[in-house]
């Protein structure tokens, strides 16, 4: 009979935490779950070529414009993946940082919450930050050789543009984000946001060109919880 | 009383000498819809959305008022004040198809502000603050030397070119913020400026950039604010401040031979008659926004020969290469087969079938040659030809010396006789930007006169006059002296 008892207290412990960790916290809390996810893309790759007809020393003879990067399993790059029903959690202390290196936006999609950013320029030559925006100011500044970093503030969550007016090719994409529950895929299509107070949601993935896709998940405190998401044109 | 009238007067003289310091009115939109119906929609459309009926016939096309954004501001924000829209109203954008509406009362050109404004109401919700300037710094050697050093290190070459011809290696790509091409600005002709040319309009588009083109802000992007002011004082050095447009062509007599390379010192010593030229728009195809908008001639003759030393921008050189449809850059000379004493000319636009004219032409990877036209599409070589010449291009410039025998004997050929009024007409090219044919920039008739020869008897004359008076002069003084 005790024994019993002890099971049965037991079993009831068990489900109470359970119960209690399953409840939606404020994130950052031990509690919270991960999401894993995969974007995949069926279609193939959209790269184009340019031939550069100027600073071929740093620029290169031969420009990509990656718009649609493809990996093993159709694993989509560049997707940002985020949560937006998600609430709480600490901001993101890490400062975003785009490089403009061998006249490139690199990383091409960047994610950030509502802050400053560092804009910087390792090339040694001119470029020039043009963004188009709608929510925050757009921005069209020059950055020449010997300013090597500029801060820019963004304060609205939003998908801004990046161009450089110099080397036409150049494209970048800095998603400000309402939350800090946010991934860009790398080459294989995956990316990872931790720290996911549990609870229903809605996981959306966002491409520059393939636009946004999502799915309904369910994110349990200390699991994680996989979801692929699939683009389409 | 009368103290008071005076004093109004005086206050109001000031206003009028001094455009920049004209209040700002609240124009009343209302009022200005029938004005914007009747004068502004051709271009900008019954939206203001920049889609009128001609726009489509524009470079740069007219304004998109809905989406707000304005090139020529005076603001640290993005709206532009009441104060830019009203002068660029008034005062039109050079180089492009807006003219300037002076001709309205000012009342209602206020009006047409608050009208504009109207079609982006939304952006124009905060008031607006002019944007602070660096402390002025006025142009010197040293200041000009500074601008030109930061000039190179911001690189505005890349878009206007290492001389500012606006040949930069990434003209081609410009793009404004519609997807329109766009072309940057030729430092060297700045009353070309779309927001002025006076040292405070090109201070104030560096500091806070034009709005929806490529053009960035460098207040944040030089290494010291001042060097706005020295970029300034430089690029002012770079042109003149209006291309002094010449009436006739005067051709300078000279005893020496012609050097036929165009970049001999002894064509820079000959002072340029710069001839504006305008689009060909009467017959097909059209040419409505013309690449080239001016050649400066020099133009000399000895007793064998006459030389034409012509210089005009051009932003590429280009070849002939139909797969990419370009064509070659070309210029030409145009005059009567033979000098005529009476008014009649034949017809400007290369002749008709009555009247031929003759051409001196000059085409990249052709050379010089002369022809017999009646009308553009029908152009003849003329046989054994006599004219020679030369071209060199560099940063956006071509400068070519073309010559010919003074007399020609031949019925296709004109005689150049000093002293008499030769009619002559120019027609130029741009084969980068797709002009061939009846596509070209040209200009009517103007006149060519040839200078006659001065004699050296212009240095023993005068001498000799003075010399004589002087000594008439001292006579008398004796005489006088004497009979005292």
């Amino acid at each position: 009979m005790r024994k019993v008892i002890g099971v049965l207290l037991a079993i009831a412990l068990v489900t109470g935490v359970a119960l209690v960790a399953n409840r939606p916290g404020p994130a950052g809390a031990q509690g919270g779950g991960t999401i894993e996810a995969t974007v995949t893309y069926a279609g193939a790759p959209v790269v184009e070529k340019l031939k550069v007809n100027k600073d071929t020393e740093k620029c290169g003879t031969e420009a990509t414009i990656e718009k649609v990067v493809v990996g093993a399993n159709k694993g989509l790059a560049n997707a940002v993946v985020s949560v937006p029903g998600a609430k709480g959690g600490a901001p993101k202390t890490v400062k975003n940082v785009v490089d403009q290196h061998g006249c490139k936006f690199v990383p091409h999609v960047s994610a950030m919450m509502p802050g400053e950013m560092d804009l910087k320029n390792s090339d040694d030559i001119l470029h020039n930050i043009h963004t188009y925006s709608t929510a925050n100011p757009s921005i069209n500044k020059a950055q020449p050789k010997f300013k090597k970093v500029m801060a820019e503030k963004f304060d609205k969550p939003e998908m801004i543009k990046l161009t450089c007016d110099v080397h036409s090719w150049m494209l970048g994409w800095v998603a400000v984000m309402p939350n800090p529950f946010f991934g860009v895929t790398g080459a294989d299509g995956i990316t990872k946001i931790e720290n996911v107070p549990p609870g229903k949601y809605t996981v959306e993935a966002w491409h520059e060109t393939l636009g946004k896709q999502s799915k309904e998940i369910e994110v349990k405190a200390g699991q994680a919880t996989k979801v692929a998401i699939e683009m389409k044109k | 009383m009368r103290a008071a009238w005076i004093v109004a007067a005086v206050v109001g003289t000031l206003a009028l000498g001094a455009p920049a310091l004209v209040a700002a009115q609240a124009g009343d939109a209302n009022a200005a819809k029938a004005l914007y119906e009747l004068k502004c929609v051709g271009c900008h459309g019954q939206k203001g959305d920049g889609k009128g009926p001609a726009a489509e016939l524009l470079s740069p096309p007219p304004r998109d008022f809905t989406s707000g954004i304005y090139k020529i501001r005076t603001t640290a924000g993005k709206a532009p004040s009441d104060q830019d829209l009203f002068r660029v109203i008034t005062d039109g954008m050079p180089g492009t198809s807006m003219p300037s509406w002076a001709v309205l009362p000012e009342k209602e050109r206020w009006n047409l502000v608050a009208y504009v404004k109207a079609f982006a109401a939304d952006k124009f919700k905060e008031p607006t603050k002019k944007a602070d300037l660096p402390k002025e710094v006025a142009s010197s050697t040293e200041s000009i030397k500074r601008g030109k050093e930061m000039f190179e290190a911001i690189e505005c070459n890349k878009c206007h070119g290492t001389e500012g011809r606006a040949d930069g290696p990434s003209r081609p790509e410009l793009k404004d913020e519609w997807g329109h091409p766009i072309a940057p600005a030729n430092l060297t002709k700045r009353w070309n400026f779309r927001g002025g040319a006076s040292r405070t309009d090109i201070a104030t588009r560096l500091t806070v950039g034009v709005l929806g083109t490529p053009m960035p802000t460098f207040i944040d992007s030089v290494e010291k604010p001042e060097d706005i002011w020295h970029l300034t004082n430089y690029i002012m050095s770079l042109g003149p401040d209006s291309p002094h447009y010449a009436t006739l062509v005067s051709v300078t007599a000279v005893t020496d031979a012609i050097p036929e390379d165009p970049n001999a010192d002894f064509w820079k010593k000959l002072t340029p008659n710069n001839i504006p030229l305008m689009g060909q728009v009467i017959i097909d195809p059209r040419n409505f926004n013309p690449s080239i908008d001016l050649v400066s001639v020099r133009a000399v003759y000895n007793d064998k020969e006459i030389a034409f030393h012509l210089t005009w921008d051009d932003p590429s050189q280009s070849a002939a290469d139909p797969a990419r449809k370009l064509f070659a850059d070309a210029i030409s000379l145009q005059f009567p087969p033979q000098p005529s004493s009476g008014p009649e000319r034949p017809y400007f636009l290369m002749g008709d079938s009555s009247d031929a004219v003759y051409l001196l032409r000059w085409e990249n990877g052709k050379g010089v040659t002369e022809s017999t036209a009646n009308g553009p599409t029908k152009i003849a070589a003329i046989q054994g030809a006599e004219a020679t010449g030369k071209a060199v291009y560099a940063n956006g410039q071509y400068r070519l010396v073309m010559r010919r025998p003074l007399v020609s004997k031949s019925e296709t050929r004109p005689t150049f006789t000093p002293a008499v009024f030769m009619p002559v007409a120019f027609q130029a090219w741009d084969g980068g930007a797709g002009e061939s044919g009846p596509k070209m920039s040209l200009t009517s008739w103007y006149y060519l006169r040839l200078e006659e020869p001065q004699s050296s008897r212009r240095f023993v004359i005068p001498p000799v006059v003075a010399i004589l008076t002087l000594a008439v002069m001292l006579l008398v003084v004796r005489v006088a002296n004497r009979r005292a």
